[in-house]
C-alpha cells in the first residue's frame, strides 16, 4: 500500500525559528518596498545572533516587489543557496514558513529567511478596486461587471452564507474584533491600539453588508522577517535557551477555487483540507494547542478557522467566540495575542508566525499568564487556498 | 433563517446595470468564454455543457473538470434559480461607484436550477436591498450596458 502524502511529515523538528524581525507599521513608511525588506531582514539576523551575510536562503511572497537578486544586492548575501516564492499574498501566509523549514531540512541552504514588505497603504491598495476598464478574460470578467470588485465583495459572499447555514450574527464578528483590539491595546507595535466595544462594532460604518468596517483588516505599510537554521546551529545562537522548531506544515485548497465564490459549498473554508492533513503529519489534534494564530483578514474567517481545525463543531464557533472570553489571552485558547491584521497589522500573515515564537519565547505583550506555552498552531481560512504550521518549543 | 430585516427606511432597488466599471473586452475574450457573451447579446443565458458527461460548468473552462473532455455545447438554461449568498455594497471602492453614487448595490450570487452548484455572479434588480434574502426565487432579465451597448449583462429580478 503506497503513503499518504499527509502521513509524511518530513520536516518534523528539523528547522528552528532563530530570529524574528519587522519595521514599524504605518499608514506611510515613506520609505521603498525594498528599504522595509532590507530593514526586517537585518532586524531577525540582529535578533538570531547572525549576519545577514550568513543568509543562503531566501522564500519570498510571490506578491513582493523584491525579488531576490534585489535582496541579495542590499544586503550583501554572498551566495544565495536556495530561493523560492510562494504564490499570492494572504495565500502565502504560514506557507512560506513552511517552505523554509522544508529548505533546511532537505540541507538546501543553512540559513534561510521567509519575509513579507509592502507598502499596501501608500502605494498598491488591495481593498480597493483594481480591474482595468476592459477585462481580456478570467473569473474578473463574470464577476466586476456585477460591481464585485475587491476581497471584502467575495469573502463577504462566504460569510452570508455562513451566517445563513449557521445562524451566526455580526455580533459574534464583532466579539473578534473587540477582543483582538484588547491585545492590541497591549502592543506598542500596533496600529490600532484603542480599545473597541461591541456596540463600537456594531455602530461601525457597513461597508459591505454583512461586514462592518471593523470586521475588515486594516492595510498598513511595513515589512516582516523570520529567520530559521539546523537545531544545532540554533543551539550555537541567540536564542539557544529557548529552541523554536517547526513541527508541521500543510497547504490545501480544495475543488473549483478559482474565482473564491464558485466552490461547491462556501459556508465552509477550504481549510478543511490543510487541517486535515496538518494533524495527520503532526500526529496532534485540537487539543495539543496551547494558542491559535489565526489569519484575520476578515473577522468571520477565525469562525471558520475554529471549525475547520476543529476546535468546535461545525456552527458552533460563534457561541464559542461570544463574549471573547474564550479567545482572550487569558482564555482557553488565546488567539492572535498580538491583534492580528485586524488591530496590529496586515503583513499578509507573517506577522502570526512571529507571534508563535513570541509566546513559546514568552515574549508576547498579551502573555497568557499561568500558563506555558508548548505549541502554537498559525493558520489561515483564505478562502480559495491557505496554509498551516504548528510552532514548538523545543 | 431569514435575512429579511423590519426598516422603515428601504434603500432604493437596483434598476439596471452599474456604470463606470469594468467590462469584458469582447474582441479579446478566449474562445471559451466567448460564447457567455455572445448569448446574452441576445438575450440568452448560455452556459458551458460537457459534450461527453452532460455537466454544466461556471466559470467556464476548455477542459471539462469532471470528465476532461474538450467538447462543450453553450447550452441554453432557463434562467430560473434562487439567491444562494449576496451582500450589499455599502462603501464604494471603485471611482465611478463613487462619483455616480451608485451605492448600496447588491452582489448576488445565484444559483441556477438546472444543477446543483451551478452560481452565476449577478445583481438582483427591483427590490430594496434589505428584502434580498438567501434561497429567494429569481429569474434573470438582460440589459446593454450603459458604456458598452454590446456588453448585455444576464441580471436577475425576483420571480413569483
Ligand atoms: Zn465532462
Amino acid at each position: 500500500m503506497t503513503t499518504n502524502s499527509a502521513d509524511v511529515n518530513g520536516i518534523r523538528d528539523k528547522a528552528a525559528i532563530i530570529g524574528i524581525g519587522e519595521t514599524e507599521f504605518s499608514f506611510d513608511s515613506g520609505r521603498s518596498e525594498l528599504q522595509l525588506a532590507s530593514e526586517a531582514i537585518k532586524a531577525a539576523c540582529d535578533d538570531a545572533g547572525i549576519s545577514p551575510h550568513d543568509i543562503d536562503g531566501l522564500v519570498r511572497y510571490e506578491m513582493d516587489t523584491n525579488l531576490e537578486t534585489m535582496v541579495v544586492q542590499s544586503l550583501g548575501i554572498k551566495n544565495l543557496r536556495h530561493w523560492e516564492s510562494v504564490s499570492y499574498g494572504g495565500g502565502a501566509g504560514n506557507a512560506v514558513v513552511g517552505h523554509a523549514a522544508a529548505a533546511i531540512s532537505a540541507g538546501y541552504c543553512n540559513y534561510v529567511v521567509c519575509f513579507r514588505a509592502a507598502n499596501l497603504r501608500s502605494q498598491l491598495r488591495l481593498g480597493q478596486a483594481r480591474n482595468p476598464s476592459r477585462i481580456a478574460g478570467g473569473q474578473g470578467v463574470f464577476a466586476a461587471p456585477f460591481g464585485s470588485m475587491a476581497p471584502a465583495h467575495q469573502f463577504s459572499l462566504f460569510v452570508r452564507r455562513y451566517m445563513h447555514e449557521y445562524g451566526a450574527t455580526s455580533e459574534h464578528f464583532g466579539w473578534v474584533a473587540v477582543t483582538l483590539r484588547e491585545h492590541a491595546s497591549r502592543n506598542p507595535r500596533a496600529l490600532r491600539r484603542t480599545p473597541i466595544t461591541l456596540d463600537d462594532h456594531q455602530n461601525s460604518r457597513m461597508v459591505v453588508d454583512p461586514l462592518h468596517l471593523l470586521d475588515i483588516c486594516q492595510e498598513n505599510d511595513g515589512a516582516a522577517a523570520i529567520v530559521m537554521t539546523t537545531p544545532d546551529r540554533a543551539k550555537n545562537l541567540r536564542h539557544a535557551d529557548t529552541l523554536t522548531l517547526v513541527e508541521a506544515a500543510a497547504q490545501g485548497s480544495g475543488p473549483l477555487n478559482e474565482g473564491v465564490i464558485y466552490r461547491p459549498d462556501i459556508a465552509m473554508s477550504e481549510s478543511v483540507n490543510t487541517a486535515r492533513d496538518l494533524w495527520a503529519r503532526a500526529n496532534l489534534g485540537p487539543k495539543d494547542m496551547d494558542a491559535l494564530m489565526f489569519y484575520d483578514h476578515f473577522t468571520p474567517f477565525c469562525l471558520f478557522n475554529l471549525e475547520a481545525y476543529g476546535f468546535v463543531p461545525f456552527g458552533e464557533a460563534k457561541d464559542f467566540v461570544q463574549g471573547g472570553h474564550n479567545i482572550r489571552f487569558d482564555g482557553m485558547l488565546p488567539t492572535n495575542t498580538h491583534g492580528g491584521n485586524h488591530s496590529e497589522a496586515y503583513i499578509h500573515g507573517l506577522t502570526h508566525t512571529q507571534e508563535a515564537v513570541r509566546l513559546i519565547r514568552g515574549t508576547s505583550t498579551a502573555q497568557p499568564p499561568n500558563k506555558t506555552i508548548n505549541r502554537v498552531l498559525s493558520c489561515s481560512s483564505v478562502a480559495q487556498l491557505s496554509a498551516a504550521v504548528i510552532i514548538r518549543r523545543g | 433563517m431569514t435575512q429579511q430585516q423590519d426598516q422603515t427606511i428601504k434603500s432604493r432597488p437596483m434598476t439596471g446595470p452599474l456604470e463606470g466599471i469594468p467590462l469584458p473586452d469582447l474582441d479579446r475574450l478566449p474562445d471559451y468564454e466567448r460564447g457567455f457573451w455572445e448569448a446574452t447579446h441576445n438575450n440568452e443565458l448560455r452556459i458551458q455543457k460537457c459534450s461527453a458527461c452532460e455537466m454544466f460548468r461556471h466559470l467556464p473552462t476548455p477542459m471539462c473538470p469532471h470528465c476532461h473532455s474538450l467538447e462543450y455545447l453553450w447550452t441554453r438554461v432557463s434562467g430560473k434559480g434562487v439567491v444562494y449568498s449576496f451582500v450589499v455594497v455599502r462603501n464604494p471602492v471603485h471611482p465611478a461607484i463613487r462619483e455616480k453614487d451608485q451605492v448600496p448595490y447588491n452582489i448576488s450570487l445565484i444559483e441556477l436550477e438546472e444543477q446543483e452548484g451551478l452560481r452565476v455572479c449577478s445583481n438582483v434588480l427591483n427590490i430594496a436591498p434589505e428584502d434580498i434574502y438567501v434561497n429567494m426565487p429569481v429569474q434573470v432579465t438582460f440589459m446593454p450596458t450603459v458604456d458598452e451597448p454590446n456588453v448585455v449583462l444576464p441580471l436577475f429580478v425576483p420571480s413569483k
